[in-house]
């Protein structure tokens, strides 16, 4: 699980009064959270930045409108998931994402590598190592329908609470646990996809 | 507990959060479930690579591609707030705007018209209709006078006919306006000029202020003032049907009266047709029962002064060279009307 860190009030204040050190230190501390969620979403490292950029534009842009200063770890994620649900849908459309198929290379983030993903020896460990298991979870999650990647993003790869899930998905915790089940029981039938 | 239901249970048997009661009874269920405990073996390795997955490094330049993104799109912004300002604007603003736009062109239009040099002629002020080319030739009418009044200068007029010198006073002013004649102040000083004259009851077509204001323009009284290429004098009793017929005339012979005022009268007429015209314009005033003297020049005067009330006709020959008519086939009449 991870988390990063808690900005300042002050420094929240600051940047709404237009104070540009404030902002390039939100951007600092934040960036990381904003860029990983990026890339889990799109899969692609340079439309994770991009997206990200656009996140602390938006953020830049808005953050006069921003009421309690201390939501806006909040704020920032929806931001991010708005941007990310308008570039996903943006790049579909475009069928970016219709040449991933089990034999294509992909992005990985050292770049692109061949796809792992038969097993001669039968023997799980030995096929995934710890780096090949992450590109395969990506690949997995890209497999997945975006309101599933979501849960799943935030949940278990950035750690993000029930609570605060609740509040950025406006959903019952009953049914974010139910949705979440499915998709990691979807996501494990992708990566058993995967290994055969 | 079926299968199905302990599988939809692994979530929450791997976050722990099923009651001691729950719990046990999957363990059971699992202890005799070989298909379930794989399910469940594959369910957590699922979770254990979910959750070893780590964070990505920010790529380098983050920060100062956005201030490069930041300052690329202020200046796309304060492009399209300074450039395209009115294309933004919603249609229930633009609407007004190019309504209160088309009225003021419209007003501009009017403004400009009005303000021309060549101002049109306005039959309503003489009650006759005009051509605009009348206007026109104006300018060089006035300088043919001029050039007349150097010539002779020592021709008498007829009674009722404005004297040299009073015309000469109404000119002095008139060919400066000529020259420049779009200057509004230059309009007025002609008037006060005519008025200053009117106060001395020397300008035969001085009249009261009052009507100065709503009589005729400055130019019709330019017109009068600069002396025609012919001059006519009738002696008439009947007024009303002496002008009638004069206009009638005019037409007849391919002409018409440029300017009215009072008992004088400005005509355009082909030249061609002038002998004709006059021998008609006799007649007319034969037919109203009136002496007549027409008399072309100003030659005159003196012996139309010493027998009133007898016909006479006398004609005293300009230069052709003065006719400055701007058609050339075309001449300028003037036609004074004497009651008895």
């Amino acid at each position: 699980m991870k988390t990063s860190p808690k900005v300042p009030r002050e420094v929240i204040e600051s940047c709404k009064a237009g104070d540009q050190k404030a902002f390039a230190e939100i951007v600092f501390q934040s960036q990381r959270k904003v860029f990983n969620i990026a890339y889990r979403m799109l899969g692609n490292s340079e439309e994770a930045k991009d997206l990200a950029q656009e996140v602390f534009i938006s953020v830049f842009d808005s953050i006069k409108d921003l009421r309690e200063e201390v939501k806006f770890d909040s704020w920032l994620t929806q931001i991010t998931l708005n941007h990310c649900r308008n570039r996903w849908k943006y790049l579909k459309r475009r069928q970016y994402f219709n040449s991933d198929s089990l034999d294509d290379s992909i992005e990985t983030e050292d770049g692109e590598v061949p796809s792992a993903v038969h097993d001669p020896s039968d023997n799980p460990e030995a096929l995934y190592e710890k780096k090949m298991i992450r590109e395969l979870v990506q690949r997995g999650l890209q497999k997945l329908r975006e309101d599933q990647r979501e849960l799943l993003v935030l949940r278990d790869l950035q750690g993000f609470s029930y609570d605060e899930i609740c509040e950025l998905l406006g959903l019952p915790e009953g049914t974010i646990k139910s949705k979440l089940h499915r998709a990691r029981m979807d996501l494990k039938r992708v990566l058993e996809g995967f290994a055969h | 507990m079926d299968c199905e239901k302990v599988r939809d249970r692994f979530s929450s048997l791997c976050e722990k959060e099923l009651t001691p009661f729950e719990e046990r009874a999957i363990k059971e269920h699992l202890s005799s479930c070989p298909a379930c405990q794989k399910e469940l073996e594959q369910f957590e390795k699922t979770m254990r690579w979910l959750h070893s997955v780590e964070d990505v490094e920010v790529p380098d330049g983050f920060l100062p591609g956005l201030y490069k993104k930041m300052k690329e799109r202020k200046e796309i912004t304060s492009a399209e707030k300074s450039g395209k300002r009115w294309l933004g604007l919603p249609f229930p603003l633009k609407l007004p705007a190019q309504a209160v736009a088309m009225v003021a062109i419209v007003f501009l239009v009017l403004y400009l018209t009005k303000m021309m040099p060549m101002r049109a002629y306005h039959p309503k002020e003489t009650g006759q209709p005009s051509s605009p080319s009348s206007l026109e030739k104006k300018p060089e009418q006035v300088s043919a006078d001029k050039e007349m009044k150097r010539e002779r200068p020592n021709l008498q007029i007829a009674p009722g006919v404005p004297s040299r010198k009073d015309i000469g006073q109404a000119e002095t002013a008139a060919p400066r306006k000529v020259e420049v004649p779009s200057s509004s102040m230059e309009v007025t000083k002609y008037q006060a000029s005519d008025l200053k004259e009117a106060g001395r009851g020397k300008v035969p077509f001085s009249e009261e202020p009052e009507r100065i204001e709503k009589g005729p323009s400055a130019r019709e009284k330019l017109a009068f003032a600069s002396k025609p290429a012919q001059e006519i004098v009738l002696r008439i009793s009947d007024r009303e049907k002496v002008i009638s017929q004069l206009y009638k005339l005019a037409k007849q012979f391919g002409g018409e009266i440029i300017t009215t005022e009072e008992d004088k009268f400005l005509a355009s007429l082909p030249k061609s047709s002038f002998p004709q015209f006059e021998k008609e314009l006799t007649r007319v005033s034969s037919s109203a029962g009136a002496d007549r003297a027409i008399m072309r020049g100003r030659a005159m005067e003196s012996a139309e002064s010493e027998s009133p009330g007898q016909v006479k006709k006398e004609i005293v020959e300009k230069k052709p060279a003065t006719l400055a008519t701007r058609e050339e086939s075309r001449m300028i009449v003037r036609i004074v009307l004497v009651q008895e």
